[in-house]
């Protein structure tokens, strides 16, 4: 990891920080009480969970019919958010797998949390397709165990089980990446620690970890074979779930260009996502000199470049449609842009490709408030691109007999405001319970002050 | 076994159920018992009741037959024939009786009416039976008696009424029945004031009292559709709902098919006010209000008479021209010029149908029938139909005789009287004023509430009864199933009340051997009677004609009317509805009209100019009043393409006593909303704006007025977008129009048969995996002439009642979550002046390349090597990914569970079907259960299956002989032949799907070679 030419680009902590100010910085959420902000955001965050543990539960004891469903339009709110949940999990694993093997040291201030919502974010997601089973008790039937039904398997054909393997893949990688990442900052805390459960637990999850060189060479060679793993993921997974639609027949889905666009367009939702959450954590937990506006302003331009990626996808489908030649092609699309659902198609197109253009300008990317407002439209935006792929492709196809409409009941609005209940409560907890940002990755990557000489350098670089 | 027919499991006495195990001693018999044998008793007890307590068994109930019933076995369905009783059209049925339960209607194959066909009304008949609703007991004062308590008191009122003469009137709907008209005949011939009187809600009295006056006699005359090359339809619903809509269907059907050999066609006109399922069928169909009738009759009768050189028609008056009577219509002048050529070229070969209740209408409509020669030949005043013989001329002197207070007994069968009639307050208070009121209603019904007895008949398919639909053709309705209440046959109470005690069976076999029989040239009673049983129709001798010759001295052109009102109400009947009596069944409520959609509701139907004109839109309530401020009615608005601006149109049958029942009929969850407001019944009954005019009863009227109400009502539809025109500001440049539906006219396909073929971009026969589905043995497919089927939805009741798919009730149709396996679309085209309808069956197409069958994840729906795609219920975990996929929006998905808590309705459900759970996926299987059985059959006997050995449940409901099921592999059958029809097409099969469901083109009886349907010409 050679050093080349630091002063050309801003430094990635400010504030004069020595490596001791960096652990206690970081740590100090976990050490004193939770502000009231904490508490507050925490409680709302847990009635939320309620509500979509009622409403689960409610759901799945009466029936599928409880949704805004029809014999039309057969997926909306359910198959949606798991795609954007699923989306939201990408910009984590590119963050911290993608821009690692590119030795993209700003990375180091993010990765951390990126990672926990991007597990947070797939548990979020799988449940979607769970209870959007009419039979989620049979769910087990998806996976290809031996089993005394004859020769009773699964369908390796059908993008659905693509799913279940490419989302199970995900989340487990996803979860040991993130925890692998977290050994030697757990020892950290251990050391830290007074003697007590927090130092129990945390001595059981650092893994013995004593700092030294032959640690730190496993530690790395593990690290980088699991960004090495997770780096593909970042493209396979969305790719499978872009194939639910791209290799059915029905106008708006059966089209090609779906791998590429929705990898885009996950990556886009996610970075909109953790810069929403780098926002909110950079404010409420003091950490301004750790997520720098450098890496608010790096976090826009990817997120300019993805929404311009999209702008073109968009377009792009409109080309192919009536390119095609195919009437009912060009009609899914005429129909989604002008059609009774056209507001929805809108909503996208303002929140995914007009809005993102603001960052071109360099004093709006770095206007917190400014940015905030973006990265919460793009969220709206890209939860509403899914929504018009699978709604408005759905609702008038081949036979306008069939055509129809959809409007979401109210137990879909409060599974979906559940969703954000579990994600943000399992968010605020690891906030509480481990660093948020990889302390020994910053202080690997940043420059900081010389550690003062009373300390031994042993025991600080094992921290 | 399927296909041999039984006589009644004991023909010789009422069937009663099983005899428990072990010869019971009658009273009286004597029982010879030594002391030995006694003791030999004893002990034997004795021991076997010590072994019983070791026993640890559960108590069973298994009885065995102590006689088997000749060829019964268990689980075996076995086919019975019987008469449908649905309405008085009586078609021939056969019933699927299994383990001792009639499961399923089909239609007999033999019958001379009905050709094997049957109606939604029909097919619907079984849930009728196992209604929970049905009275279980005779009613006295409403409340439950007992049937000795009820004859009594009703022995001795009529008895009082012997001694006081007082007028007795007995009202029934049509009685086809010679042996109930003989019974009712006899009953009041006790007294000495006694009046028989016909009330048909769908009456067709004017037909009857027009042939009175220009034959002489009261007749309704039998049409002979398939002997006619022109019709001309002045509103009569004759596919639909009019006097006899199967027998009818079947006879058009037979010109309505047009062949490479013989590219002809019978030419079908309709003039009418509202769309109804006739009309939407038409060739040429002219919006014409009904008060426009008369017009258009006296046009038609001065230039067919002055082709005739007949004029002047009758030397009292002077005669206007053709050119004159032509003048004030509303019709193009070219078009009823060449109408009338059409007509005058068609002599004996067309039909001239008018459903007015005007008797001077009806007489002009004869006078055009004679003038055409059509008499004896496309219609039979020889053999005429007993189908309707309401009388409105007696009904109106009954209500004033009721208004005057003379009638002391009024009986009531077959039909609700006080729901049918325009109730008054007076009327009503008259009724309850009469000393005896009897109804032998089914139900608590509306005339059954108001009755002091109600002494309930037995379903139909519990007793025995007969019909002569039409003479010369007689049949019998036997009973399938012991009566599951204590009810009564109506010809065993009115036995009774005359001091008989015959029962129902020996009632009917004494009016056969003395009437019936004779007719024929059987000369032992009891193997005429078997075989009549087995047949369930004979063919006799009709007695003599009453007809006389034509008098032309009697038919006058109608003097044209005073102004005519802004709106013409027009009182109609529903397809699958008619009158109130289907009311109860949810079958029959949930089945979308064949031509609005619309379920479980009536509605007013308005054009869209008289919409505009009011602002109102589609579930704006609205109130339609008689004048000022008469007797109204508030229902929903439905805008109707095709419908006469002036004509406001509402369904009668509606607003039925007891329908709220139906309240909580779907699902219920937190947003669900119930099918009728607690306490509200299904619809609103409109029987108040029957007009009763110079002694009959109208069903228009000028004298009313619509005003918006300003509340809001979803009508709930299973259609939402109904042309397959795509909105204009979202349709591609060049596929304004789906070609789903192929079009031709009559003089294209006479050039090419093949015309109407869309222009098709590159080769769709080329199989990437050619032999994917090899289909060595049998390769099962369907084929559905759209020529022949003219929507009546038959076909949906047949598949519910086969395939147990479930009612879900209103809201749950609201939110487009209705589960019928097959639909009909239904698509508009062309303009106001000239809507052109067509009708689709849409069930599942079976594809070999089947999208939904890739994207299964648990390969619960599948491919079989015969064709099919199979769901397999059991495996489906409900991610409905095969529905999204579908492109035919066929698959149907179990929102919830559906009830199924009513254990005597339970007993409807087909027990080769499994009732399918919450959560999983469902469709059409092309009945595999009726396949399968065919195919085991086939093998116990040895030998191949035989073309039409094995027929899907819709297909053998089809009046019109639309569906065509079969074996592709098979050269022989018909389903191959449909194959090589050069009016063959699959619905999207330019994407390859490869479905083993193919259509027959429409072809339409137009002389232009192109085709004006909204540009769908090719």
């Amino acid at each position: 990891m050679s050093e080349t030419a630091p002063s050309l680009r801003p430094p990635l902590i400010t504030g004069d920080k020595s490596l001791a100010d960096v652990t206690r910085d970081i740590c100090a959420p976990m050490d004193c009480k939770p502000t009231g902000w904490w508490w507050a955001a925490f409680i709302v965050s847990v009635l939320a969970l309620i509500l979509g543990v009622v409403t689960v539960w409610y759901q799945i004891a009466t029936g599928i019919g409880t949704w805004g469903l029809n014999k039309t339009v057969g997926w909306a709110f359910d198959i949606t958010n798991f795609v954007f949940w699923v989306g939201i999990g990408h910009a984590g694993t590119l963050i911290s797998a993608v821009l690692f093997l590119f030795r993209q040291k700003w990375r180091t201030a993010v990765n951390r949390s990126a990672e926990a919502m991007t597990l947070f974010a797939v548990m979020c997601a799988g449940i979607f397709p769970l209870i959007h089973m009419g039979r989620p008790w049979l769910a087990y039937w998806m996976l290809p165990y031996p089993n005394t039904r004859g020769s009773l398997w699964v369908n390796f054909k059908s993008p659905l089980l693509w799913d279940v393997f490419a989302i199970s893949t995900y989340l487990l990688i996803s979860a040991v990446f993130w925890y692998v990442g977290l050994i030697p900052d757990m020892a950290t805390i251990r050391d830290r620690s007074k003697a007590g459960l927090r130092q129990r637990i945390t001595s059981l999850l650092a893994l013995g970890w004593d700092g030294s060189a032959r640690t730190w060479h496993r530690y790395e060679t593990v690290y980088m074979l699991l960004a090495g793993l997770a780096t593909p993921l970042v493209f396979s997974v969305h790719t499978i779930v872009s194939m639910d639609f791209a290799t059915a027949v029905i106008p708006g889905w059966h089209t090609t260009i779906f791998p590429p666009y929705f990898v885009a367009g996950a990556i886009f939702s996610g970075l909109a996502m953790v810069t929403t959450l780098m926002i909110v954590a950079r404010t409420t937990m003091h950490l301004e000199n750790y997520i720098t506006m450098n890496h608010i302003e790096r976090m826009c331009l990817l997120m300019l470049s993805m929404g311009c990626i999209v702008g073109l996808a968009y377009g792009t489908e409109f080309f192919m449609a009536a390119y095609s030649g195919n009437g009912y092609e060009q009609f899914v699309f005429k129909n989604r842009a002008f059609g009774s659902m056209a507001w929805a198609y809108w909503t996208m197109v303002v929140c995914n490709v007009c809005v993102p253009q603001l960052l071109w300008i360099r004093k709006l990317r770095t206007c917190l408030p400014v940015v905030f407002v973006i990265v919460i439209l793009v969220n709206v935006g890209m939860w509403f691109e899914r929504f018009v792929i699978i709604v408005t492709s759905l609702y008038r196809d081949f036979l306008p007999s069939s055509w129809a409409h959809y409007t979401p009941s109210l137990v879909e609005f409060a599974t979906f405001i559940g969703s954000f209940g579990l994600f943000f409560t399992c968010f605020l907890l690891f906030c509480r319970i481990a660093p948020a940002i990889a302390i020994a990755e910053i202080k690997g990557a940043a420059h900081l002050k010389k550690p003062p000489a009373r300390v031994s350098i042993v025991k600080e670089n094992a921290a | 076994m399927k296909n041999t027919r039984h006589n009644t499991p004991q023909t010789d006495g009422p069937i009663t159920r099983p005899t428990p195990v072990g010869q019971l001693l009658t009273e009286g018999e004597r029982v010879d018992i030594s002391r030995r044998r006694f003791l030999e008793a004893a002990g034997f007890s004795f021991s076997l009741l010590a072994l019983h307590g070791c026993s640890k068994s559960p108590v069973e109930y298994a009885i065995p037959f102590t006689d088997q019933p000749e060829g019964f076995i268990p689980g075996q369905a076995r086919q019975f024939a019987t008469t449908c009783s649905g309405c008085a059209a009586g078609c021939g049925l056969l019933v699927n009786v299994r383990d001792g339960r009639p499961l399923k209607m089909e239609g007999m194959p033999e019958h001379p009416l009905s050709h094997g066909g049957l109606c939604a009304i029909g097919q619907a008949l079984p849930l009728g039976l196992y209604d929970s609703h049905r009275l279980k007991h005779p009613l006295y004062n409403g409340e439950p008696s007992e049937w000795w308590e009820v004859d009594k008191s009703i022995s001795g009122v009529l008895k009082d009424l012997n001694k006081a003469p007082g007028k007795v009137r007995f009202v029934t709907s049509t009685v086809t029945s010679p042996t109930l008209q003989s019974s009712i005949d006899a009953f009041l011939n006790q007294f000495p004031d006694s009046r028989h009187v016909t009330l048909d809600a769908d009456n067709c009295s004017a037909i009857l009292a027009a042939h009175q006056q220009t034959h002489g006699a009261r007749i309704l005359p039998r049409y002979a559709f398939d002997q006619a090359d022109v019709i001309v339809s002045l509103g009569a619903d004759f596919l639909g709902t009019w006097i006899s809509p199967v027998e009818f269907t079947a006879a058009w059907r037979t010109r309505r098919i047009p062949t490479k050999e013989r590219p002809e066609m019978s030419f079908h006109v309709q003039f009418e006010g509202r769309m109804s399922l006739t009309g939407s069928n038409a060739d040429r169909r002219f919006r014409l209000a009904p008060d426009e009738f008369s017009g258009v009759l006296n046009h038609l009768y001065t230039a067919l008479a002055e082709r005739a050189s007949l004029l002047p028609v009758s030397p009292t008056r002077d005669t206007p021209h053709a050119s004159e009577t032509r003048a004030t219509l509303p019709i193009p002048e070219a078009d009823l010029a060449a109408l009338v050529d059409r007509l005058w070229n068609s002599q004996g070969r067309s039909l001239v149908l008018c459903d007015s209740q005007n008797v001077s209408e009806q007489i002009l409509v004869n006078a055009i029938n004679q003038l055409l020669g059509n008499y004896g030949k496309t219609i039979d005043i020889e053999r005429p139909s007993r189908q309707r013989q309401g009388n409105d001329g007696d009904v109106v002197t009954l209500i004033d005789e009721l208004l005057s207070g003379n009638v002391s007994a009024l009986f009531v069968a077959g039909t609700d009287l006080t729901h049918n009639l325009p109730m008054t307050d007076a009327l009503a208070d008259a009724i309850s004023k009469v000393r005896l009121l009897v109804s032998f209603s089914e139900r608590s019904d509306d005339f059954a509430s108001r009755a002091h007895f109600v002494c309930p008949d037995h379903h139909p398919l519990e007793s025995w009864m007969d019909a002569e639909p039409v003479s010369g053709i007689v049949s019998l309705c036997q009973p399938l199933l012991a009566p599951l209440g204590q009810t009564r046959s109506v010809l065993e109470s009115l036995a009774r009340w005359s001091g008989q005690n015959s029962s129902a069976l020996e009632i009917v076999r004494a009016t056969w051997e003395r009437d019936i029989m004779p007719r024929t040239k059987s000369a032992a009673f009891q193997p005429f009677w078997d075989q009549a049983v087995h047949d369930g129709f004979v063919e006799v001798t009709p007695p003599a004609s009453t007809a006389g010759e034509f008098r032309t001295e009697v038919v006058k052109l109608i003097p044209a009317a005073g102004a005519p009102g802004d709106y013409c109400l027009s009182l109609y009947f529903k397809v699958g509805m008619t009158d109130s009596r289907h009311a109860h069944n949810p079958w029959l409520q949930e089945l979308p009209d064949p031509v609005t959609k619309v379920t479980w509701d009536n509605y007013v139907s308005v054009s869209a100019t008289t919409a505009a004109k009011l602002g109102i839109t589609d579930g704006d309530v609205v109130r339609v009043a008689i004048g000022e401020d008469g007797d109204s009615i508030e229902l929903p608005t439905l805008i109707q393409r095709g419908q006469h601006d002036r004509v406001v149109a509402i369904a009668l049958g509606y607003g039925v006593k007891g329908t709220d029942r139906f309240s909580a009929i779907g699902p219920q969850w937190l947003e669900s909303r119930l099918t009728v407001d607690v306490g509200e019944p299904v619809g609103r009954n409109a029987a108040r704006f029957i007009k009763s005019f110079e002694g009959a009863l109208h069903h228009s009227r000028n004298d009313i007025t619509i005003q918006k109400v300003g509340r809001r009502y979803d009508l709930a539809t299973t259609q939402e977008h109904h042309t397959l025109e795509i909105p204009r500001n979202v349709a591609p440049h060049g596929a304004e129009v789906r070609d789903v539906v192929q079009h031709t006219t009559l003089a294209a396909f006479a050039l090419d048969p093949h015309a109407g073929t869309p222009v098709k971009h590159g080769e769709s026969d080329v199989q990437l995996w050619a032999e994917d589905h090899p289909k060595k043995e049998h390769a099962w497919g369907m084929s559905i002439d759209l020529n022949a089927c003219t929507g009546c939805s038959a076909c949906l009741v047949a598949c519910q009642s086969e395939n147990n798919v479930p009612v879900v009730g209103k809201d749950e149709v609201r939110r487009q979550r209705e589960m019928h396996w097959i639909r009909i679309d239904r698509y508009y085209a062309g303009e106001e002046d000239d809507v052109q309808v067509s009708h689709q069956p849409m069930m599942c197409q079976h594809c070999d390349n089947a999208p939904c069958e890739t994207v299964c994840p648990v390969l619960a729906t599948v491919h079989s090597s015969e064709g099919l795609n199979e769901q397999v219920y059991n495996r489906c975990v409900g991610t409905r990914y095969c529905a999204n996929n579908c492109p035919y929006k066929v698959r149907r998905f179990n929102w919830f569970d559906y009830a199924h808590e009513d254990s005597l309705l339970n007993l409807a459900l087909n027990p080769d079907v499994t009732v399918r759970s919450r959560g999983v996926m469902e469709k059409c299987s092309m009945c595999v259960q009726r396949i399968e059985q065919g195919k085991i059959e086939a093998k116990r006997q040895g030998l191949p299956i035989t073309d039409g050995q094995i027929q899907t449940a819709c297909q053998q409901s089809c009046p019109a002989k639309a569906i065509v099921f079969g074996d592709m592999n098979d050269s022989t059958s018909t389903i191959h032949e449909t194959q090589q029809n050069p009016r063959r097409y699959g619905v999207l099969e330019e994407f390859n799907f490869r479905q083993n469901v193919a259509y027959l083109r429409i072809v339409r009886n137009h002389k232009d070679e192109q085709a004006h349907e909204g540009g769908q010409h090719v």
